[in-house]
């Protein structure tokens, strides 16, 4: 089994570094620094996975419950509340009776995991977007928190590296909140999607582009390019959208230099407290319960944000008792996920396509950037910051056709040509939003667990408040009649983007990681994943953690060389 | 926790999720670890179909009633209908693994439907004439306006809620079904080339 993996692994210990977590930003993480040379050990918490077990075309009738089974609720109250988390697919989101996590009362929090090789990159939602200098540097233009210590010019070239080698969908558009990047020839829109383009730029003089998809266009870089089958959370047979097993991953074992353990549940950092060094980490094995040890020069967490904060906050010594690389105490401190909820969806009477089965299914739809509070625009009354809309276009069956018998059959084939959009809105960075550890609280494995506090704030609100009434004057501006408007706030961690917890920051005072994502305290120990986000900004956050990830491997790599580390 | 008890849940938790409700399903019980049976290849489609089928939840005049009304809503046309489709089975399968509210929710919605019928035509629903059924039906399927024949202006419109319940019960199963992708037109394949979207010239559509 993998878990006697590290003791007979001709790289041998100490490996140069090691890497928790095989996700979007590990799987990278690992495949810069082994393919630089270094001897890396890639440790994921679950299993394996091979392609055999995609699922994606399969259809529903297959399956017991045809995808609508009562019993994942049992053991996956929580990853249920995900769509991704399905009948087809469950096995890889994690067992909550496993992995409990508390919450205050009246402050609920969703928290999605995947326990498997690739983690959350198997189920993403795939939509890749560039943050620009109106978010980096938000904090000087509105006086609100936090800039970056890193700017759009910093983190660019490295966004080219990620987007040439994932390969990503998209159109230029010359946006000034979302710069453009190396695409790959855009999806097509629908003809709804067309009409909603053309009216929103006369109306309101905003653009609506393709979403920027982390699927392929055409065959790129050894994958094929989509077959438009659809559910791409069930897995690609064809490695169409970017999952890291198949791609970073690969390439880092390839290499010879990488190590892959697998089923190697990480409680904490090892420390040598007179170097003031990390020395490796300890993880349980998941099957058998053993305690092992990995020895590095370079410890490196890329778990996702609550997971690597987790086990630095279980890493804690007698020189850091609040937790390891906490000196500055904002470790767990500015937990962010985009606020969702505020949209509004209706229909175009004047489309009369009919629903069809059989066209082809895109796993994309359209985006609306930011456009409140932009830096060539007016500063909106109510709030700060701002969202931007996912949303689609397109003939549905018409499942919710009144009555019943011949006629209702019938109508449902007529169907409807639906329209909708749906905002992300920028979640402030507040200290009142945390994780600790629960004492009283451990996993199956025996490691203390999460206390997740965050409660969306008076600004959150305001957006989704007007995300829903924009999205119905958008629509409307297109034609649309019963227009439905949502004004929610879902609870924190619907969108699934939980950022923050490990902030880099210039000064060591106020942050836990420096511009490179080096913990400020500890020389050899870094966090390279989502808990280094300074702002959330509005935009699907994985592209930059990917080229954060890169752009602190390539430090790391310059650090190596020179025997600096 | 110790490994021992952990292994022990563990063994006893998929034994259980294993235990074959019916003979029928038994060939069909028997997945990986760590696979949904969807990833280890299971193919449920012909657990409803088996021969000697008998409902997990509902008892028979439950069942019965289901039959005649999945078929009400869902006709045989040109294409099968709710009972070719075996509809009640698969709603009898789902209601079993579901919570008790969850279950006791769906027996009120179908015992207001026989209540109905009883109180209009002293016989419950699945013994009415055809027509009557319709009648009835028609009653609860639409939203009541505001001044409805019940003479309950104001209130909930509680028939039609009871209604709306089961019609959704009842399309989910219908349309998850092999025959209901049939009735959708899907030719069964998956790859059907590139999304084309639109293709009229810019500004074509007003």
């Amino acid at each position: 089994m993998s878990g006697n993996y590290a003791q007979q692994d001709p790289l041998q210990q100490p490996y140069d570094a090691i890497v928790v977590g095989s996700g979007a930003t590990g799987g990278w993480a690992a495949k810069q620094l082994a393919e630089a040379g270094l001897r890396v050990a890639l440790l994921e918490a679950g299993r394996a996975i091979s392609p055999k077990e995609f699922t994606e075309h399969m259809p529903s009738y297959k399956l017991r419950y045809r995808d609508h089974s009562p019993e994942i609720v049992r053991t996956r109250p929580v990853q249920k509340q995900c769509y991704a988390c399905m009948e087809y697919n469950y096995e890889w989101f994690v067992n909550d009776l496993e992995n409990p996590y508390s919450t205050p009362a009246g402050k609920p929090f969703t928290w999605q995991r995947l326990r498997v090789l690739g983690g959350r990159s198997l189920v993403w939602g795939r939509q890749s977007y560039r943050l620009s200098d109106a978010d980096f540097k938000a904090a000087s233009r509105d006086g609100y928190g936090d800039d970056w210590p890193i700017s759009y010019a910093d983190l660019a070239p490295y966004y080219d590296i990620v987007e040439r080698y994932v390969g990503i969908s998209g159109a230029a558009e010359g946006n000034e909140m979302l710069p453009d990047g190396r695409f790959l020839p855009p999806m097509k829109m629908s003809c709804g999607e067309v009409l909603l383009r053309e009216r929103v730029k006369a109306k309101f003089g905003y653009t609506v582009t393709i979403g920027r998809a982390a699927v392929l266009t055409q065959n790129y870089n050894g994958r094929l390019a989509c077959h438009y089958c659809g559910p791409c959370e069930r897995g690609c047979m064809t490695f169409s959208y970017f999952s890291s097993p198949f791609t970073t991953v690969k390439d880092a074992v390839a290499s010879g230099k990488c190590t892959l353990i697998t089923n190697a549940v990480v409680s904490h950092v090892d420390m040598d407290n007179a170097l003031n060094k990390a020395q490796g980490v300890t993880y349980v094995d998941r099957l058998t319960r053993q305690v092992k040890e990995v020895r590095g020069k370079a410890v490196i967490l890329c778990a996702q944000a609550l997971e690597s904060t987790r086990i630095l906050l279980n890493s804690s010594t007698r020189e850091y008792p609040k937790g390891l690389a906490n000196s500055s105490g904002a470790l767990g401190h500015y937990l962010m996920d985009h606020v969702v909820g505020g949209g509004a969806s209706g229909r175009l009477p004047d489309f009369k396509t009919l629903p069809d089965a059989n066209e082809p299914q895109r796993p994309n739809g359209i985006y609306i950037p930011r456009f409140r509070n932009t830096p060539s625009g007016n500063k909106h009354s109510r709030f700060i910051r701002g969202y931007g809309y996912q949303g689609g276009a397109g003939a549905e069956f018409n499942m919710s056709a009144e009555g019943y018998g011949a006629s209702f059959k019938k109508a449902v084939k007529e169907g409807i040509y639906g329209i909708g959009l749906g905002g992300f809105g920028e979640s402030l960075a507040r200290w009142d939003n945390y994780v600790e550890i629960d004492t009283n609280l451990k996993d199956a494995w025996g490691i203390p667990a999460l206390h997740i506090v965050m409660a969306h704030g008076d600004n959150e609100v305001a957006l989704m408040e007007d995300a829903a009434a924009t999205a119905a004057e958008m629509l409307e501006s297109a034609g649309a009649k019963d227009i439905r408007v949502q004004a929610n706030v879902e609870m924190p961690g619907m969108a699934i983007h939980e950022l923050g917890t490990a902030r880099m920051g210039a000064d060591p005072k106020k942050a836990v990681l420096n511009p490179f994502n080096q913990t400020h305290d500890v020389k050899n120990l870094f966090v390279m994943d989502g808990a280094s986000f300074v702002s959330s900004a509005c935009q699907n956050p994985t592209l930059t953690m990917m080229a954060i990830t890169v752009r602190a491997c390539d430090q790391l790599i310059d650090r190596f060389h020179k025997n600096d580390i | 926790m110790k490994r021992r008890e952990l292994l022990r849940a563990g063994v006893l938790a998929s034994a259980a999720a294993a235990l074959p409700r019916t003979p029928a399903l038994a060939q069909n019980t028997a997945p990986s670890p760590e696979l949904t049976p969807a990833q280890s290849g299971v193919d449920a489609s012909k657990d409803l179909a088996a021969p000697g089928w008998k409902p997990l939840f509902l008892d028979a005049h439950q069942n019965e009633t289901l039959i005649v009304l999945s078929d009400l809503i869902l006709p045989a046309t040109d294409t099968p209908g709710a009972k070719e489709a075996l509809v009640n089975r698969y709603i009898d399968l789902v209601l079993a693994a579901e919570t008790p509210e969850t279950q006791r929710a769906f027996l009120n919605s179908l015992g207001y439907l026989d209540g109905e019928s009883m109180r209009r035509y002293q016989a419950a629903f699945r013994y009415l004439k055809r027509e009557d059924q319709d009648d009835l039906l028609h009653a609860l399927a639409y939203p009541r306006a505001n001044s409805g024949w019940t003479g309950e202006a104001g209130g909930p419109d509680v028939g039609h809620g009871h209604f709306e319940q089961l019609k959704q019960r009842i399309i989910t199963a219908y349309y998850s079904s092999q025959t209901g992708e049939r009735e959708l037109g899907w030719d069964g394949a998956f790859a059907h080339g590139s999304y084309e979207g639109c293709n009229h010239p810019e500004g074509s559509h007003k």
